[in-house]
């Protein structure tokens, strides 16, 4: 699904992701872990194709297509979903009207045909019940007088409603409480199955312990310096970062 | 800039009608304190220096374009080339038109060289229409202002707009000039007590230049309610006045333009607390694309004495290329004692982060351009009712996104 080799991302001249590797598979839960100014982010907006985030090495290859040749807008069509950490308020612009808009620019990028409203209504209703978030919401505009809580769960519902091939969810766990975190964590759960694939990238091990991921990865100056399964995170919420200096000193 | 007032307003061609004291007299004065320039504070940003070079013909075409249809039912008054002809209309019941009385004509003062353009209407107006509005009305009634694209004359359209007491009605001015005259028009609106107003303005023009002065007074409980989209036109200078003159009388204003290359608009409003117990509300939007240029002015005068007063002025303002420019300044002059006033002003750039957020869910980049400056103008459109009038601005709107 995803595969990146030996990726350089600069942002003006500060290199910040300095020769990342990085495999997904389809259907895999893949986590990103790391102390803050790791590079985090910065992989989430390189594989969105963010402006300014320029890859001066290195190959991104979705779905076997060089990724860094589309535009933001041509890589979701083509099945990639990125969830912001901290998304964006669209004033005046109704949450249903751009989420409908959206999949249907998608789906006419890919040839397909426009969807009905009905069936738009039913989906996004769907997910906005699981999530326990109030339908109003669909009125509203995008984000906007939304909690912290209420923006991350709307990622989610716009990612159930996108149905990606790949989502990157960029700290979708942060500023959530304990409740919040659970119905994301079951959102996210909803949508996996053996085609779809996501890379988590998160702070804390509690999402991990709902999420159960395939691969956790350790991201230290733009760099993968260890990777394991759920056990490394366990490790990681016990230790701390501070470990991993040990073991690069040793 | 003398040049231009003995081209517009030769003294030989004055009309010797029953008006002829008064064109007389507006004349004179427009001939004494002479022609607006930079220097005249109301017209710092907009000058009219372009009168000079264009050729202005003595007479219009007969015939001028029909105004688009509107998607709801509406009763029109059709305006062609500035003219109404008053034997092939169709009035709703409660609605009059009829010649003004030269008394109604007498003693007005529109000051110095600032109102140069008042002074010049009320010297050589071809008609002067009192339009009075009796009973509340079903229909919205439309003024229907249009000019043929042969248009290149100089008109100086004269309105007096009457609603009587507890009266309800929606007027709606659709201005479709496709011509390259002058349009220069005063128009009075008078709100009887009790009375309520939706007053639209929706202005969609070509290479005219179109002046407007518009006054409005409120009387007691009377809502007056404007509701303006303006589409822009070569040059564009509306003038909006609203006068709250007894207790409980309320104004608003809610306005969006969006201005594109070669074209020029200036919205000069000013909301006038006479008296206390007065409320208003404004809300202006501009956005400015290509060489673009636009002009907002924003006043609102409370009175010695008129105290209880709340007034709210915010205007917000989107500039979409380099080479757009925006002109703002909200005025505040407050001298009663116990009020509330607010006002904000903001001028900014569409944002990349939210053009980035638009395109990661698949919008390509014109349509996720259109949609950010449609939330970004549609929302002083969300007051207008009924809900077919808000869709109808709101399509209109959308044609030039």
């Amino acid at each position: 699904m995803l595969k990146i080799n030996n990726l350089h991302v600069a942002i003006g001249d500060t290199e910040i992701i300095k020769g990342l590797d990085l495999e997904v598979g389809s259907g895999e839960l893949h986590a990103i872990m790391g102390p803050n100014g790791s590079g985090k982010s910065t992989l989430g907006y390189a594989l969105a194709g963010r402006e300014g985030y320029e890859i001066t090495a290195g190959s991104i290859e979705f779905e076997g297509q060089d990724l860094t040749e589309l535009e933001p807008e041509e890589r979701a069509a083509a099945g990639l979903f990125l969830a912001f950490q901290y998304p964006v308020e669209i004033p005046g612009v109704n949450n249903a009207y751009f989420l409908r808009s959206a999949l249907n620019a998608q789906r006419k990028a890919r040839g397909e045909e426009e969807i009905d409203s009905i069936t738009f209504l039913k989906t996004v209703r769907e997910s906005l019940n699981s999530l326990k978030m109030d339908e109003a919401l669909l009125k509203r505009a995008v984000n906007e007088g939304f909690s912290g809580g209420e923006k991350k769960r709307n990622e989610i519902v716009q990612m159930a409603v996108l149905q990606p091939k790949l989502a990157v969810l960029d700290e979708t766990d942060s500023g959530l409480d304990i409740d919040a975190l659970k119905l994301v964590a079951e959102g996210i759960n909803a949508q996996r199955n053996a085609q779809r694939s996501f890379v988590v990238i998160t702070h804390y091990q509690r999402l991990l312990d709902y999420l159960a991921p395939d691969h956790v990865h350790v991201l230290s100056d733009g760099r993968i310096v260890e990777s394991g399964g759920q056990e490394l995170s366990e490790r990681l919420e016990a230790e701390g970062y501070s470990f991993l200096e040990a073991e690069s000193e040793a | 800039m003398s040049a231009i007032l003995n081209k517009l307003a030769p003294e030989s061609e004055l009309a010797d009608d029953r008006y002829g004291d008064i064109r007389r007299r507006a004349h004179q004065r427009l001939m004494q304190y002479g022609f607006p320039d930079l220097k005249t504070e109301a017209w710092k940003y907009t000058s009219l220096r372009v009168l000079e070079k264009r050729e202005l013909s003595a007479t219009g075409p007969s015939e001028a374009g029909q105004p688009a249809t509107l998607p709801f039912e509406a009763d029109v008054i059709p305006m062609a080339n500035g003219l109404i002809d008053p034997d092939r209309l169709n009035l709703p019941a409660g609605v009059r038109l009829e010649p003004m009385a030269p008394a109604d004509l007498i003693n007005l003062d529109y000051g110095d060289r600032a109102g140069a353009m008042a002074w010049l209407n009320l010297a050589r107006f071809e008609q002067a229409w009192r339009l009075v509005i009796d009973a509340t009305l079903e229909r919205p009634l439309v003024l229907a202002m249009t000019s043929s694209s042969d248009f290149a004359a100089s008109v100086h359209p004269r309105l007096q707009i009457e609603l009587a007491a507890g009266v309800e009605a929606v007027l709606i001015e659709q201005q479709a000039d496709r011509g390259a005259g002058l349009i220069n028009i005063v128009e009075d609106i008078a709100l009887a007590r009790g009375s309520k107003l939706r007053h639209v303005i929706q202005r969609r023009n070509a290479d005219s230049i179109w002046v407007q002065r518009t006054r409005v007074t409120v009387s007691a409980d009377a809502d007056y309610r404007c509701h303006a989209l303006d589409l822009g036109g070569r040059l564009v200078r509306q003038d909006l006045s609203v006068h709250l003159l007894e207790a409980g009388a309320n104004g608003e204003i809610d306005g969006v333009a969006f201005i594109d290359s070669k074209q020029h608009v200036d919205w000069h409003t000013a909301i006038d607390h006479e008296v206390g117990h007065t409320n208003s509300r404004e809300s202006f939007r501009i956005m400015a694309d290509g060489t673009g240029v636009g002009v907002f002015n924003g006043r609102i005068h409370i009175q010695r004495g008129a105290d209880d007063s709340h007034s709210d002025l915010n205007t917000a303002n989107l500039l979409l290329s380099e080479s757009a420019r925006i002109n703002i300044k909200p005025e505040l002059e407050i001298y009663a004692e116990e009020v509330t006033a607010s006002h904000g002003a903001t001028i900014g750039q569409l944002e990349d982060s939210a053009l980035f957020y638009l395109r990661t869910r698949g919008l390509p980049v014109d349509q996720a351009m259109a949609l950010l400056k449609y939330g970004f103008a549609a929302a002083p459109l969300e007051n207008a009712e009924p809900e077919a009038l808000r869709d109808w601005l709101t399509a209109e709107l959308e044609t030039v996104l």
